[in-house]
């Protein structure tokens, strides 16, 4: 098996297991997780592809709330403090990035003449 | 209005009366300034140009396997008696195993045409379908015509994308999949900026007039200038390019 070809049977098989993780969360365990979940279905396959993404996440959080490990003011913590901070730079980041993209990109003059080095040699290439 | 009474929105609630004409408002501008934002991002995007899949073709001919496979057409309803072909293999595979052994044979080929401009490739179908030797009496090829020294500037693409299998096969965002291609066996192609005797694409070759694909990876997608000698195999420029020319155009 070739590299190109491990890597994609690791990736599949990540969001396989994601696909079952995820499935099983939003069919029973996100009740257990968040009472104010309980009896609403609507929104749940909006979560779906985030949950197959980052399923070791949600499988974590998860097991902590069933352990009893998971502190119940968690969500209604104020923003870390350098969370402000971060989206800043996100907000100037991006634009900053995809600018200067622009600006770096190649751009012409896209019309260069053929210049000939050197004039046919008869009889040589011929094969 | 007091903040009791003030209509509030909430997604899952009805809509509270006095709010219906801003909400609306939000919506319809939502609506123009999204579509006005496609429509510019369509606008400014370079013309893909006319390749495309044209379908099932046929033809007879010399298989040339070197540098990369591609057939002079002696015989063939579908194309111009000596035009060149480049020969693809499904997805982003080359024919070279194919072809190996094949070299100035007669052979019939079948499979999904692939057309633009001057450009010719066609997709082989599986087996002996897509690429079969023919008994017959042995044909010469075409003569090989050197057009001398020349330093072009231009795209290094892959033959079947920029063929037309992909709309746009060109350009910095394809480069990766041009690479993909390439090392799969796909025979890439110079796009020039200019023309030599009269055409504009260059099946791109080693000095030693065999398969390049190596060392040309890292310069494929952008715009790069080159040296190489330049040759016509029947109906198909080839440029056996120098590869310690190759530099990117800044």
């Amino acid at each position: 098996m070739e590299t190109a070809e491990r890597l994609l049977a690791i990736g599949q098989g990540y969001l396989w297991i994601g696909l079952v993780v995820a499935a099983v969360f939003l069919a029973w365990g996100i009740d257990r997780v968040e009472a104010k979940a309980q009896g609403a279905w609507i929104f749940r396959p909006l979560l779906l592809p985030g949950a197959v993404l980052i399923w070791p996440l949600v499988l974590w959080r998860w097991l902590r709330v069933e352990r009893g490990n998971a502190c119940p003011q968690a969500p209604y913590r104020p923003p870390l403090t350098a969370q402000r901070l971060f989206s800043m730079i996100v907000i100037f980041a991006c634009p900053a990035i995809l600018m200067g993209a622009l600006l770096l990109r190649q751009d012409g003059p896209l019309e260069r003449p053929a210049v000939q080095l050197a004039a046919p040699q008869e009889g040589q290439a011929h094969e | 209005m007091s903040d009791r009474e003030a209509p509030f929105f909430i997604g899952w609630a009805a809509m509270p009366p006095g709010l219906r004409w801003f909400m609306g408002g939000i919506a319809l501008g939502l609506i123009l300034f999204l579509a006005g934002i496609a429509y510019v991002t369509a606008a400014t995007q370079d013309d893909p140009g006319q390749g495309a899949f044209v379908g099932r073709a046929n033809a007879t001919g010399i298989l040339q396997a070197e540098p990369y496979p591609i057939l002079h057409v002696t015989e063939s309803a579908d194309f111009a008696l000596g035009s060149a072909l480049l020969l693809t293999g499904g997805g982003k595979r080359g024919v070279q195993g194919r072809a190996a052994g094949l070299d100035g044979a007669l052979v019939a080929v079948s499979g999904a045409r692939i057309a633009r401009g001057d450009i010719a490739a066609l997709q082989l179908r599986g087996g002996e379908a897509g690429l079969k030797a023919l008994e017959q009496a042995a044909i010469t090829p075409p003569a090989v015509q050197d057009l001398g020294r020349w330093r072009i500037s231009g795209e290094i693409c892959d033959g079947k994308c920029y063929a037309g299998a992909m709309r746009p096969g060109r350009g910095l965002a394809h480069k990766a999949c041009a690479n993909l291609c390439l090392i799969g066996g796909i025979p890439p192609v110079l796009v020039a900026t200019d023309k030599i005797d009269g055409t504009e694409f260059f099946l791109l070759a080693g000095p030693d007039g065999g398969p390049v694909t190596d060392q040309i990876l890292d310069h494929v997608g952008l715009l790069i200038e080159l040296e190489g000698q330049v040759q016509r195999h029947g109906g198909m420029a080839v440029l056996r390019l120098d590869p310690e020319t190759l530099k990117v155009i800044p």
